[in-house]
Formats: structure tokens, C-alpha cells, sequence
């Protein structure tokens, strides 16, 4: 066995990792404050790099100041998302909210190739692409810097939860009604849940467009989100960390050692195994909230 | 001066079923106004309808006036209602169980933007509720009842209410433990002044500390007046504080006794 060639694997899977838990971020924002799984995380994400890409190439916007401007605009879109669609479906059985994201996911993986038609964009954020030697390990540079990024931005959104508003928003997925009773306003907080899951999801649509092109296939992070997010237990920030860390391991390790044996294809696998065995043996997910129940 | 007044008030759930109908009541600046009543009586939906609460349980005011330091708040969402200085208690006191008390308190605090002044507030409430200082950085969930409760009403005051209205705090508790917590009210209501309209099974106690009290039966208000009043009235004696003289069980006839209120 070679020891560099899995160090290097696990290395590269460690950033891919957390690259994926910028996706499932959004979604554990969502859950922890409205308890609804948001399943069109995917497509919020290709919008995402949609958008970047045509304000720096349609609307001529220099990198520096397009990206930040599809940040801004896909926080409005999650708010509109939240306002026009999802609000309508307060007192609806979940089940039809949660098809309702799904009905999104479809339109919108249609709707943008749609618009700006279905070949790769190129999306060029300025991370240069020659490799970068650690020691012996070869490191993909951009998945380095991306899965940094994502970091920075996880960690942030666990500050987030600290403050004063994110206690409010703790508040919320705790007791909504006993939010009303004090003064809290319920829908605004979940609004900007929904607006804040869209920044994530751009920010992960650009690292990744940056790396692969930007096109529909964007939309398949919602796998690998959905698989994050469930092994993490789906309303734990530090357990969309670790668990990040392990669908993207996991899922390097079954390229360079079971792709020569089964002749490629096994990286797809890795996330469905994951949600399924997750599921089967621990439903509450890794770091998934207990239930508090006194006696 | 009143502070709150419902006028004649009818709700309804799911537009069908009919739970409240033709209740007045007044609570007047800093009074503090006992509302009893038997289980199912219809003492939680009034308060919800007061706090605006009856939206997300589909229920809806379809008749009467509600009106809060004269003016009517029956088109005002509930967050704004708290803003205007009225804050309900849930029943089964509803912490957020999975932030601790201080966090719980923060979170009730989003009408006020200074920051010197939510920590004023909170250090005022670990002051006025020492056991929530004790067990601050626990996760209120696993609080007891208690002080849950106590959290609860800490909670509330957090908004600088003007009409407190408190559901059931003494439901589940040890007597002592309800004992601590209407002093807890009176002093909020003497102190501060804050008026408060209490709801309770619990008639005794909340008759001692109340100065006018209403009695509601299947959503109508049977009587009202003032507490030594309701509580001296023989009915009200034998229903809700259980009774006053010594039964001879020998004399006792195989009916119940006439309810003269309902003829």
C-alpha cells in the first residue's frame, strides 16, 4: 500500500470535505430555525454561480466586486424564496413544504442553462491552478483555498449563533410560539435564515464553479449536502464540520482505492451509502440535538 | 384607569367551534385581575386572543372589541402587541430549553436596541430570581419546574410589560413553590406597577392576592367582582375553593346543588 498516495487522498479529501459542508451549511441554517429540510440547497448553489458568473462576464463586473454582489443578491433571493413561496405553506403538512423546495430544485436546475444556455461557463475567481507541493504530498491549490474559505465561513456562522440575533434565531427553532409571546419576530428571523443559507450556498456555488465550470450539474451538491447534513444530524454546525470532513475523506479514499478495483465511478456512491447507513444506524445523525425530556 | 378592555368578545377555532362568547373584562392600570375558572372554561383562549396567540392554533376574534390602553389591538400582530406592553405567559411555562436562562432572557429582549440596557434588565431579573443566577450557564430544559417557571415570568418581564398575563404558574408545583411564586407576582405588580391578569385553577391563591376577580364557565364569565366578594359568595365557595362549612353527610340530598347562576 502506498502510504503518500492516501495521506495525499486524505489530504485533498479533507478540503473537498469541507468545500461540501459550505453546501449542507445552508441547510442546517434552514432546519435549525423553521425544522424544514431544504432540498433545493443545490440548485440555490448553481444559482449562485450563475449569477457571479454573468455579472463578471455579461455585465462586465470586475471578480472582486461580482462575487460580492451575487452574495448580496442571492441573500434577497433567499429572502423572496422564503416570503413568496415557503410562507404560504406555514400550518401545510411538512410534507408538501419539503416537495415544495423540491419543486424549486427542478425549476430552477431547468430554468438557468434555460437562460443562459448549457455550456460550461468559465468562472475565474483568480486562485491559480498550479499544484502545490506540502512535504511530499501533492495538494490540489484550489480545493485548498476553497475548502479554507468554507472553513473560515463555518466557523463564522458558529460566532453567528453566538450573538445576540443568533441567540433570537436559537429562540425560534426552540418554541415558535413562545417567540411570538415575547416580542420576537418569528418570520423575519426565519426570513434572514433563509437569506444567510443563500450566501452559503453562492459562496460554495463560486468555490466550486471556480474549480469544475459553471453549469446545471452545480445542483448535484445536494447530495453530498444532503449526506453531510444528515451524518452531521442536520441541525449542528460543528456537525456539518466534521462530518464535511468525513463524506469528503471517505469519498477520496474510494477514488484512489476502489475506482482500480471496481473500474471507477465509486466517489457517487460513497455519499448515497452514507445518507442510507446514517440513517439506518444513528438517525439523529452524529451531533444531532437530543430531546429534552424531563421526568 | 383601564388599561385593558374586552369588550363582549366571541372566538372562534377552525370557524366552527365556538369557545368564547359575550366575555367582558377590565384590568385596570396596576390592578391585578384573577380570571377562574374550571378546566376547558375557555381562561387560555381569552388570553391568547389578548396576546394574539390564537393565529397559529387557527383560532380568531369574530365579535366584540379588544382594546389596550385605549386602542384597539385586534389588527395587531403579536410581536407588536409585546411592543405595546402586553406579555403573555404560556401555559406549561414554554423555556426554550435548549439555550440557557441568560439566553433565554437575551432572546426576549429584541425591543430594545441598547445594549447597557438588556444587561441592566437581566441582572435585574438574576437579582429579583436568585435560583436562575445559580443555574445560569445550564440548559433551561433540564431546569425544574420551578424554575422554569420562574424563568418563564423573568422571561416575560424582560419586555418592560405593562399588563403581565400569567397562565397557570402554579400548575405542577409543590406548594412552596407556588407560595414563592405569587409573591414573586405581587411584588412585580406593587413594586413596579405593572398590572397583571392571572389565570388559575388554583382559586385560593390567586383570590388572596387579587383584588378583583371574574369566573368563566364554558366560555362565559359568570360573575365578577372583587375578590373578598367572589370568595365569601357560597357558590363560588363550593365550586372552586372547596367549601367553606362542615358537611353533615347525612343530610346530604342525591342531587347536586342548583347552580342559580345558569337559570
Amino acid at each position: 500500500m502506498d502510504w503518500i498516495l492516501l495521506a495525499e487522498l486524505s489530504a485533498n479529501g479533507v478540503f473537498v470535505g469541507l468545500m461540501y459542508a459550505l453546501v449542507s451549511l445552508g441547510i442546517v441554517l434552514i432546519y435549525k430555525t423553521s425544522g424544514i429540510a431544504n432540498l433545493a440547497q443545490g440548485a440555490v448553489a448553481m444559482t449562485g454561480g450563475y449569477v457571479a458568473w454573468a455579472l463578471g462576464a455579461r455585465a462586465g463586473l470586475p471578480i472582486w466586486l461580482a462575487v460580492p454582489a451575487a452574495l448580496a443578491g442571492m441573500f434577497v433571493f433567499g429572502l423572496l424564496m422564503e416570503r413568496l413561496a415557503l410562507r404560504r405553506m406555514i400550518g401545510q403538512p411538512i410534507i408538501m413544504t419539503i416537495m415544495l423546495t423540491l419543486g424549486v430544485e427542478i425549476m430552477l436546475r431547468g430554468l438557468l442553462p434555460g437562460i443562459f444556455g448549457a455550456s460550461v461557463k468559465r468562472l475565474d475567481i483568480g486562485i491559480p491552478q498550479d499544484p502545490l507541493f506540502l512535504g511530499d504530498l501533492l495538494i490540489n491549490r484550489a480545493t485548498l483555498i476553497g475548502g479554507s474559505i468554507s472553513l473560515a465561513l463555518i466557523v463564522l456562522s458558529l460566532l453567528f449563533f453566538n450573538s445576540r440575533f443568533g441567540v433570537v434565531m436559537r429562540a425560534v427553532a426552540d418554541d415558535q410560539t413562545a417567540s411570538w409571546s415575547v416580542g420576537i419576530r418569528v418570520e423575519r428571523a426565519v426570513g434572514v435564515a433563509w437569506g444567510l443559507s443563500a450566501v452559503a450556498a453562492t459562496a460554495a456555488g463560486v468555490l466550486w464553479g471556480s474549480n469544475q465550470g459553471v453549469d446545471w450539474s452545480l445542483s448535484l451538491l445536494l447530495i453530498k449536502a444532503l449526506a453531510i447534513a444528515i451524518l452531521g444530524g442536520l441541525d449542528s454546525i460543528p456537525g456539518v464540520l466534521v462530518a464535511g470532513v468525513i463524506v469528503g475523506v471517505a469519498e477520496s479514499l474510494a477514488t484512489g482505492v476502489l475506482d482500480p478495483l471496481v473500474g471507477g465511478g465509486s466517489r457517487d456512491v460513497v455519499a448515497a451509502v452514507i445518507i442510507l447507513v446514517t440513517l439506518l444506524l444513528k438517525p439523529h445523525g452524529l451531533f444531532g440535538r437530543h430531546h429534552i425530556e424531563r421526568v | 384607569m383601564t388599561l385593558l378592555a374586552l369588550n363582549n368578545i366571541e372566538i372562534v377555532y377552525d370557524q366552527v367551534f365556538l369557545a368564547v362568547r359575550g366575555v367582558s373584562i377590565e384590568v385596570p392600570e396596576h390592578g391585578l385581575v384573577a380570571l377562574l375558572g374550571a378546566n376547558g372554561a375557555g381562561k387560555s383562549t381569552v388570553l391568547k386572543s389578548i396576546s394574539g396567540l390564537l393565529k397559529p392554533e387557527r383560532g380568531a376574534v369574530t365579535r366584540g372589541e379588544i382594546s389596550f390602553a385605549g386602542r384597539s389591538i385586534l389588527n395587531v400582530d403579536p410581536p407588536e402587541r409585546v411592543r405595546l406592553g402586553i406579555v403573555h405567559v404560556l401555559e406549561g411555562r414554554r423555556v426554550f430549553g435548549h439555550l440557557t436562562p441568560k439566553e433565554n432572557l437575551i432572546a426576549a429582549a429584541t425591543m430594545h436596541r441598547d445594549r447597557g440596557h438588556v444587561s441592566a434588565l437581566i441582572d435585574r431579573m438574576f437579582e429579583t430570581f436568585p435560583r436562575l443566577a445559580q443555574r445560569a450557564k445550564a440548559e433551561s430544559g433540564y431546569l425544574s419546574g420551578g424554575e422554569q417557571q420562574m424563568l418563564a415570568i423573568a422571561r416575560a418581564l424582560m419586555t418592560e410589560p405593562r399588563l403581565l398575563m400569567l397562565d397557570e404558574p402554579s400548575l405542577g408545583l409543590a406548594p412552596f413553590l407556588v407560595d414563592e411564586i405569587f409573591d414573586i407576582v405581587r411584588q412585580v405588580n406593587q413594586r413596579d406597577g405593572v398590572a397583571v391578569l392571572l389565570v388559575e385553577q388554583n382559586a385560593t391563591a390567586a383570590l388572596e392576592i387579587a383584588q378583583y376577580g371574574y369566573l368563566i364557565e364554558n366560555g362565559r364569565i359568570l360573575m365578577g367582582g372583587e375578590a373578598a366578594v367572589l370568595s365569601a359568595n357560597p357558590d363560588v365557595a363550593d365550586a372552586y375553593l372547596g367549601g367553606h362549612q362542615k358537611v353533615d353527610y347525612h343530610a346530604v340530598k342525591h342531587y347536586r346543588r342548583r347552580k342559580r347562576w345558569l337559570a
